[in-house]
């Protein structure tokens, strides 16, 4: 399966009174997307209000609480649309091209549950933390109806801000992009044909999938209600997975980490070269403890199944994921698979207690993406996009986070994508 | 809906009794902490009762939400050296945590509650909206 990307780069965001993009500036009416978000019954049913501001990289400005980050993309030739199952009907993604807005994100933000997470400064020493603070970001706070239930108003919100996304997405279908890059991964016996000498290399993506704000959806199925199963890895750049989970800020995958996800990039890279890149497979991550055992038996099978030489495995989250991860590599590595983990940790304030909830012999290989328990102190901002009434709540920060002045002192955890588990993120111990 | 003969929830979280008690054991302890519950489960694993769900459920970090639910075995079946390794480990786990010295508002320790209920409904494949709307 073959897909074009391409990358039309967005250096700016205006407010307009009409949409377009134009020498790399999006111009936007904020009435217009709105209008569009709300022909969506839920949307329509449940959140009160949506409201518009953009935060460019460098100002003084904190977004919170985050729920999601989407990169707006049109599918500009061949099958589907974006979003399958959820947006777009559910036609296999993955082929043809696909139009990406580079640069810029829809940020969607406000409070689900009082304890909402996620904190994304456009400048300061938090901004070195998040790759979101790099992009130009227009972000929507949205309200909920009193009354609703947490459950109806977190999936309308996760709608609004795809269909947000869609709609400027759509703004790029007939611009010229900057740049076009081809992937492609091939059948089984076709990849051994054409790359017989290099070693079969496939991803184990593990998804959130455990309840109310911890769920992904694979084109718009539950996670926790699939299989482990077989996806190209271009279905994944295209749409395929979204995400459901705001809880645990700093190493939630977005859905922006879905479409732009480090690993696959990284294997594509490789593919050909020093690697067969051959598919990604994705499995859940379960609180019931026969499902664990389930999914990561099917992880282990399928790898033995596909011949392959090497995995690298990344994992979603905290604690419970930890058993899954451990059992997936486990498995795998019993079937004469090579195994790499990435993960973050949980290491306490001062980087001495065990990393992880779970452990073994064989998980030997593992990346790092940081100890979300660190604590740092975030200098106020001159703008908060959203609300700062949940910071002493959340998790990684304490009675007393948000200071007089506005400054916060937490753990690296209240921050959006700081430990990302997939590798997208800024930390590093070079 | 799994079929819950076997399931007992050990739990401090009261929206857990109310939805579910009515379709599975449910043994509340109203004054038990989080790090309480995980060490009632860890006993009843090494006196041989099945860990059927993974106690560390949620990324609802341990001393963010008071309210812990987890799933074992009505009775005692096999010692399984495995389940006692993961609720060593979540103890462990738990311990790394400073306490935050936060006094939850009411609305907040209701939105924890929901979570904690809703993750263990996505353990016993139980539908979480349809049990609230029946309380209400």
């Amino acid at each position: 399966m073959k897909l074009e990307l391409g990358f039309i780069e967005i250096k700016d965001i205006q407010f307009s009174n009409e949409c377009k993009v134009e020498n790399g500036t999006l111009f936007v009416d904020a009435e217009a997307v709105k209008a569009f978000v709300y022909e969506d019954d839920d949307v329509k049913a449940y959140v009160k209000s949506a409201c518009f501001d953009i935060a460019k990289p460098g100002e003084s400005v904190r977004i919170t609480p985050v729920k999601d980050v989407i990169e707006p993309r049109v599918k500009v030739e061949g099958p589907g649309g974006q979003f399958p199952g959820v947006i777009a009907k559910v036609d296999t993604v993955g082929s043809g091209r696909t139009h990406v807005l580079r640069g810029m994100a829809i940020v969607t933000a406000g409070k689900i549950v009082g304890f909402q997470e996620g904190i994304i400064d456009m400048s300061g020493p938090g901004a070195e933390y998040t790759p979101f603070s790099k992009l130009n970001n227009l972000v929507m706070v949205c309200e909920p109806v009193e009354g609703v239930h947490q459950h109806d108003y977190e999936r309308a919100v996760r709608i609004a801000g795809l269909r947000a996304a869609t709609f400027v997405g759509e703004l790029g279908r007939n611009v010229t992009p900057d740049e076009v890059q081809s992937f492609e991964t091939y059948g089984i016996k076709e990849g051994i044909e054409k790359f017989p000498t290099l070693p079969r290399v496939a991803y184990v993506h593990m998804l959130q999938s455990q309840g109310l704000l911890h769920d992904t959806y694979v084109y718009g199925v539950d996670a926790k209600r699939t299989l482990t199963t077989i996806l190209y890895p271009t279905e994944t750049m295209d749409g395929a997975i979204i995400s459901g989970n705001c809880v645990s800020a700093c190493d939630k995958n977005t859905t922006y980490h879905h479409q732009n996800n480090p690993v696959v990039a990284d294997l594509f890279e490789q593919h050909g070269k020093t690697l067969n890149y051959v598919c990604n497979i994705i499995t859940n991550e379960n609180v019931y403890l026969a499902d664990k055992q389930r999914s990561s038996d099917w992880s282990a099978k399928l790898c033995r199944l596909l011949d392959l030489d090497g995995v690298i495995v990344s994992q979603e989250g905290f604690g419970n994921p930890d058993t899954d991860l451990i059992m997936n590599t486990k498995k795998i590595e019993q079937m004469g698979v090579k195994t790499t983990i990435i993960t973050d940790e949980y290491a306490g304030q001062d980087g001495k207690s065990q990393s992880l909830a779970d452990a073994d012999p064989l998980a030997d290989a593992v990346v790092t993406g940081g100890n979300a328990n660190e604590v740092i102190v975030l200098p106020p901002m001159e703008k908060v996009i959203g609300t700062l009434n949940y910071v002493d709540v959340i998790a990684g920060g304490h009675a007393g986070s948000l200071r007089e002045d506005g400054s916060i002192e937490a753990e690296l955890q209240v921050i959006t994508g700081a430990t990302n588990e997939m590798g997208f993120n800024r930390l590093s111990a070079r | 809906m799994k079929n819950g003969h076997d399931f007992l929830i050990i739990t401090n979280n009261p929206l857990v009794e109310r939805c579910l008690g009515e379709y599975y054991s449910v043994e509340m302890f109203e004054e038990a902490s989080y790090r309480d519950i995980l060490v009632k489960v860890r006993d009843l694993v090494y006196a041989s009762h099945t860990l059927y769900t993974h106690p560390l459920s949620g990324s609802v970090k341990p001393n963010e939400t008071p309210y812990k639910s987890v799933v074992v075995s009505k009775v005692p079946h096999t010692f399984d050296p495995g389940e006692a390794e993961i609720i060593a480990y979540c103890i462990e786990a738990f311990d790394k945590f400073k306490p935050r010295g936060i006094t939850l508002t009411d609305p907040v320790k209701r939105d924890f509650q929901l979570i904690d209920y809703t993750l263990i409904c996505g353990a016993v494949d139980f539908d979480a909206a349809a049990g609230l709307s029946k309380i209400k």
